[in-house]
């Protein structure tokens, strides 16, 4: 073990000498947070492709169905039938942005639209994906109004709806405007009776009436309800630090695996290998120093991210073991990075290849919804998107200790196997 | 002072004593060698070694013994096998047959194989191409490596200091490697490879590319080596250096042994006659003759000698003789 300490104090040494290595190590992932993180406003843009939306159908009537049918007809969304309590786990995993709950009694809502108001509908959004959940919201409101035009474009319809609102102003207790909703109900009834109702297409989104009647649709949007003090983050730091940590270990997991290129070019590892070190405590020494390296530039911007922008994680513990996984992970990819280029240049430019596809694929560089669906399903083979999920879960998602375990696994996983099979296929380099 | 300067004259200060004591109670630079050992015992024993890679034979059935105590030479010309047998002789590579063993080494019971962490310990090696951090300072390299290489934190000051004496690098032992020549990076080179005390050290190429005034110093430092009871095997292009330096030489050339010998054995058997160069009235005249005396003499009786010079076979007679004159790439 001493000996691995002893391997690693030189490599860290060694980077602190190397000062444009050092400035890219931890301080061009702050420059890099702090940008996407104005630039992003913590969430992101609207994106071209269709946004997952899981669909809690509790009234199952006519009404709702019509709604979620031209819901699924409207090219920016994709509605998935599901239950709450899988919906909820699906958006506090980052699986999907929303979800929609169309409660019992929405039907009814519907019918009594000029005296209880726009029917409701419950729309749970991830806090970090206020732009999905917007998008999301003007579609319902769109949807709505196709509702809204139904009961408009059918006199049989318009006759009863306006009926039973008549009813149920009567039975129901005086109001300010009472006296000018019947007046207006029964004009729309005579309306109705001689035939010149609304043409298809003609009805009007927006415009406020008494009662809310004429409102298509009420969204009560809000963020997804975690178990522990569950919010937004505060700001948009809390996001885009969590995929700046990625960045850096990316950097320190590239930076090593070029070192360990370098000292082969240069002759320090047949040195090495010629001591009476083993090579494996050789090896394990360079994780050692990418470990503590890649772990000490994540808990900076844990330290930037929580004095300087206010930032506050969710749970202490579990950003430390997610920081701990994502480290170790890419510890174990740099060490199959190191065996993919004879050369510092060669070891450079393929790792660097590499990473960045890993990255532009999880999320790292560009956010995963507004990739196309072929992309989002390439992300799950992305250590990238694990790792941000893990820190974000830790940060403001409100993962608990079970809901970290797939992420943290995975990345566990990969980092062994990728060290694994690096340590096999490494090469120490020859003499002269 | 910071504190850490301070910290290092006292290590400093501690270091040069403790150095001028080893010097004293040895006598001469220290460099460990087993008890008992007698000069003429083999330290390190090469039976039929093969080695190739797919159809290129590098090493093909190369034996010899390095006797304790001597400067053991391995001369050949480029793509010999020179350096493949340095990497199999320290475990760098595995040989595809044959045999490689170390007997009479301090700390190692019976005979060693190359692999064995207390062989290794007592090997020291200058690789030919400088494997040094240059972002790290000469201290600061031949503290790690002595680390790596076992050498207590008792020892290590003292190690130190006659390190960086030896290599002539005391002034600049805080300045980074990077900053340093051509020959001062060779000296650390060495000094690197024998800061532990090794009983053997494997010198590649050890001057290559430095000038002419850290050459005669690494010269010495080699003779200081020998002195101090170090086997030392040294790899070399360079005729006059082998030949200067060594006891004993093996040439190699595509991979086999094809001479071992003393120097002036060498040059008895294969360096064929030596060159007369005579001018008289007719002009120059050049004379192939192992007897330049007697050949002079025989001369004078017919013709008026002017000037006269002769220029005896050495050890690049016998090289060029052994290896042919083509050319190596």
């Amino acid at each position: 073990m001493t000996e691995i300490l002893l391997l690693a104090r030189k490599d860290l040494k060694l980077l602190l000498r190397d000062r444009a290595g050092f400035f890219f190590t931890f301080f061009w992932p702050v420059i890099m947070a702090m940008f996407f993180g104005s630039v992003f406003g913590g969430g992101q843009s609207s994106g071209p492709s269709a946004i997952a939306l899981i669909v809690v159908d509790q009234d199952q009537t006519e009404a709702s169905e019509r709604l979620i049918s031209v819901l699924d007809g409207a090219s920016e969304v994709r509605v998935i039938p599901g239950d709450v309590e899988t919906a909820a786990s699906n958006v506090r995993r980052g699986a999907v942005a929303a979800y929609l709950v169309v409660p019992e009694g929405f039907e009814a809502a519907n019918r009594n639209r000029f005296v209880g108001g726009a029917p409701l509908v419950e729309l749970r959004s991830d806090p970090s994906r206020i732009a999905e959940a917007g998008l999301l919201e003007g579609v319902l409101i769109r949807s709505g109004s196709v509702l809204l035009q139904d009961t408009f474009t059918d006199r049989a319809q318009m006759e009863s709806m306006v009926d039973d609102n008549l009813l149920a102003i009567e039975a129901g207790p005086d109001f300010a405007e009472r006296a000018q909703l019947q007046g207006f109900l029964e004009a729309l009834k005579r309306l109705n009776d001689t035939g010149l109702v609304m043409p298809e297409g003609g009805t009007s989104a927006g415009g406020e009436s008494a009662g809310g009647g004429l409102t298509p649709l009420t969204v009560d949007r809000r963020d997804v309800e975690i178990e522990r003090a569950p919010r937004r983050p505060k700001n948009p730091y809390a996001v885009s630090f969590a995929q700046a940590m990625l960045w850096a270990v990316i950097g320190c997991s590239a930076s090593f695996g070029i070192s360990l290129a370098i000292e082969r070019s240069q002759g320090t590892l047949v040195r090495l290998r010629m001591s009476p070190l083993r090579g494996s405590s050789i090896l394990a020494g360079k994780g050692v120093a990418c470990f503590v390296t890649a772990y000490s530039v994540s808990l900076f911007l844990v330290f930037l991210a929580v004095v300087v922008f206010g930032v506050r994680p969710l749970s202490w513990p579990l950003l430390l073991m997610a920081l701990t996984c994502t480290a170790l992970c890419f510890v174990g990819i740099m060490m199959l990075l190191s065996v993919l280029g004879r050369t510092e240049r060669a070891a450079a430019g393929i790792g660097w290849a590499i990473l960045l596809v890993m990255s532009m694929f999880g999320g790292g560089m560009v956010p995963l919804f507004v990739m196309p669906d072929w992309m989002k399903a390439l992300s799950d083979f992305s250590p990238v998107k694990w790792g941000i999920l893990a820190i974000e879960g830790a940060v403001w998602r409100g993962f608990g200790p079970l809901e970290m375990v797939l992420p943290c696994s995975i990345l566990l996983a990969v980092g062994l196997v990728t060290f694994v099979i690096g340590s096999r296929l490494f090469q120490w380099g020859e003499l002269g | 002072m910071k504190p850490r300067l301070l910290w290092q004259a006292g290590f400093l200060r501690a270091g040069k004593i403790l150095a001028l004591r080893t010097k004293r109670r040895t006598g001469r630079l220290a460099c460990s060698s087993a008890p008992g050992q007698t000069e003429r015992m083999p330290i390190l024993s090469v039976r039929d070694l093969h080695k190739s890679y797919d159809a290129t034979v590098a090493v093909d059935g190369l034996s010899f013994e390095i006797e304790a105590g001597e400067i053991f030479g391995l001369l050949g010309p480029n793509g010999a096998g020179k350096s493949t047998t340095i990497g199999l002789v320290v475990g760098l590579l595995q040989a595809d047959s044959g045999s490689i063993v170390f007997s009479g080494l301090e700390g190692v019971l019976g005979v060693g194989s190359p692999e064995d962490p207390n062989v290794r310990r007592r090997l020291g090696v200058a690789p030919q191409a400088l494997a040094l951090y240059e972002d790290l300072t000469a201290l600061e390299n031949l503290t790690f490596f002595g680390k790596v290489q076992g050498v207590s934190a008792e020892r290590l000051p003292s190690r130190l200091e006659w390190a960086l004496e030896l290599a002539g690098l005391e002034d600049v032992r805080f300045d980074r490697v990077s900053t340093f020549s051509g020959g001062m990076k060779r000296r650390l080179n060495l000094a690197v490879a024998i800061i532990h005390e090794p009983q053997l050290v494997l010198l590649d190429e050890p001057t290559v590319g430095v000038d002419p005034q850290s050459r005669i110093a690494i010269f010495e430092r080699v003779s200081m080596l020998k002195e101090a009871g170090c086997t030392v095997v040294y790899t070399t292009h360079y005729m006059e250096e082998a030949q200067r330096l060594c006891d004993r030489i093996a040439i190699v050339d595509s991979g086999r042994l094809i001479g071992l010998d003393t120097v002036p054995r060498l040059i008895q058997e294969h360096g064929g006659q030596g060159l007369l160069t005579v001018t008289h009235a007719d002009g120059e005249e050049v004379i192939h003759t192992n007897e330049p005396v007697d050949t002079l003499t025989k001369l004078k009786e017919t013709t008026a000698v002017q000037t006269f010079g002769y220029q005896p076979p050495d050890l690049e007679s016998v090289f060029l003789n052994l290896t042919g004159r083509a050319l190596r790439d």
